[in-house]
């Protein structure tokens, strides 16, 4: 019988999902933020390197506009609304707008000349548009393709990691 | 056309769960259908038995008692709640192991099945089409990936160059490689087991409902849209999973807008995470 392995546990690093049309943040430097499951969805992450407060934001819809009930229920939903509800759950807990590291991920399209399904490219789009009319600066991307991603924010860092879904190694987007 | 035979000569050692979906079909197109028949149907799998009624009894459906078996299970849910119950645990089963030739890991198939079954329900209800079938041939459109996982395992990065240098679907890769597709080969499963023709056809032209049979293009279509319902908002896994033909037709044959998406989306996600159906940990 092989002995007991002594080696220290050097890390007990939680994960807290965010699920699709949802947001999360914290200032808990044990905890690892995950979204799976970015298709034409847009996930976004800030994070404060001073205060270490950190979010993510997995958003589904470009405009708020289809369904107003839904986006008060739950504004992660929507881009328009999800970006001010991220940002001001991370203000609460300190976080300085000045600061905020912001990485962006998914805006998958599917093949299509005819422009029928093409969420990804709004949701992108929009997202781009709404924060640089706040004057915030994308310090990493990963956007567009035919692919499925997962992201994630180490909240000891400040690391953006990717998996491409059919691959095996994760990415790193951004070392914090 | 000869590979076709050959993969399908393979099915044999599917799993045989999805063979008492039929049976069940149509005891529940009989306006007297007779519960004790239903019941015996699936009391006959004692695994599926409890599976069943585990999900009956979970928050998604409680009610204040907890149904003891299958026929309070019937009494209090109706045949119809009672089958898409039966439907979902079978289909889970079979769909739930890794596909590696896709790429495709533990669980991620059905989790893909199981949003596109929601949100073709959602749809077919939305559009007045039989919400029922709309479910069933969500849960089974991509039972093919099944048969041809196994060929792809040796030749999946053909797959993959395929769809990056020809910038195709997934689907005409399939067809490029291994000579079939797995829409094709789902249907062909799907005749094995007698299913009614209507959902074979919606299983083969789930990629291009306006091929399907007149009379069936509305249910392919729906099963088209929620496929791509699911594949936009991330339930959709493997290799380039977003390599899909976007078809503008579809939205013709349903008499919809492209507004109408995400509508459908919102609907889907809803639904999805009522039934459990979305990753949570």
């Amino acid at each position: 019988m092989p002995a007991p392995s002594t080696a220290p546990v050097t890390s007990f690093e939680q994960k807290h999902v965010v699920s699709v049309a949802d947001l999360a943040v914290s200032s808990n430097p044990g905890l690892q933020l995950i979204t799976y499951s970015l298709g034409s969805c847009i996930g976004i992450t800030i994070f404060d390197p001073v205060t270490r407060v950190g979010g993510l934001l997995h958003a589904m819809l470009p405009d708020s506009k289809i369904d107003p009930a839904k986006a008060a229920a739950q504004p992660a939903m929507f881009i328009d609304t999800g970006i001010p509800a991220l940002f001001r759950a991370a203000y609460q807990l300190k976080a300085e707008k000045h600061r905020v590291q912001i990485c962006l991920a998914g805006g998958a399209q599917v093949i299509d000349t005819g422009g029928f399904f093409s969420i990804g490219k709004r949701n992108y789009e929009l997202t781009k548009q709404i924060l640089s009319h706040h004057g915030l600066v994308v310090r990493a991307e990963q956007v567009g393709g035919v692919v499925g991603r997962t992201m994630i924010l180490n909240l000891r860092t400040g690391e953006v990691r990717l998996r491409v879904s059919g691959e095996n190694q994760d990415t790193i987007l951004w070392k914090g | 056309m000869e590979r076709l035979e050959e993969y399908l000569r393979q099915a044999k050692r599917l799993p045989a769960g999805p063979r008492i979906l039929p049976q069940l079909i149509e005891l529940l197109k009989k306006e007297d259908a007779n519960s004790g028949n239903v019941v015996h149907l699936i009391t006959f799998d004692p695994a599926l038995t409890a599976r069943v009624l585990q999900v009956c009894n979970s928050a998604t459906y409680a009610g204040s008692q907890p149904a003891a078996d299958v026929h309070q299970a019937v009494a209090r849910l109706g045949f119809g709640e009672v089958y898409k119950i039966v439907a979902r645990v079978i289909s889970e089963q079979a769909l739930a192991p890794a596909q590696k030739g896709y790429g495709i890991g533990k669980g991620e198939l059905w989790e893909h099945c199981g949003v596109t079954a929601v949100a073709a329900q959602a749809i077919a209800e939305d559009l007045g089409l039989d919400a029922q079938s709309a479910f069933t041939t969500g849960l089974l459109h991509d039972i093919g990936k099944l048969i041809l996982s196994t060929v792809l395992e040796s030749t999946y990065h053909q797959l993959i160059e395929e769809t990056e240098r020809k910038q195709c679907s997934l689907l005409e890769a399939e067809r490029t490689v291994l000579g079939a597709d797995h829409a094709q080969v789902g249907g062909r499963i799907l005749a094995e087991w007698k299913f009614p023709a209507v959902l074979i056809n919606a299983v083969t032209h789930h990629h291009d409902p306006a091929a399907a049979p007149a009379e069936d293009r509305k249910l392919a279509a729906c099963v088209y849209m929620a496929n791509m319902v699911a594949a936009i908002t991330g339930h959709s896994y493997g290799y380039q999973a977003l390599a899909l033909q976007g078809r503008g037709e579809a939205l013709d044959i349903l008499g919809i807008t492209r507004d109408r998406l995400p509508i459908y989306m919102i609907k889907t996600i809803d639904a999805a995470r009522k039934a459990s159906l979305i990753r949570a940990a």
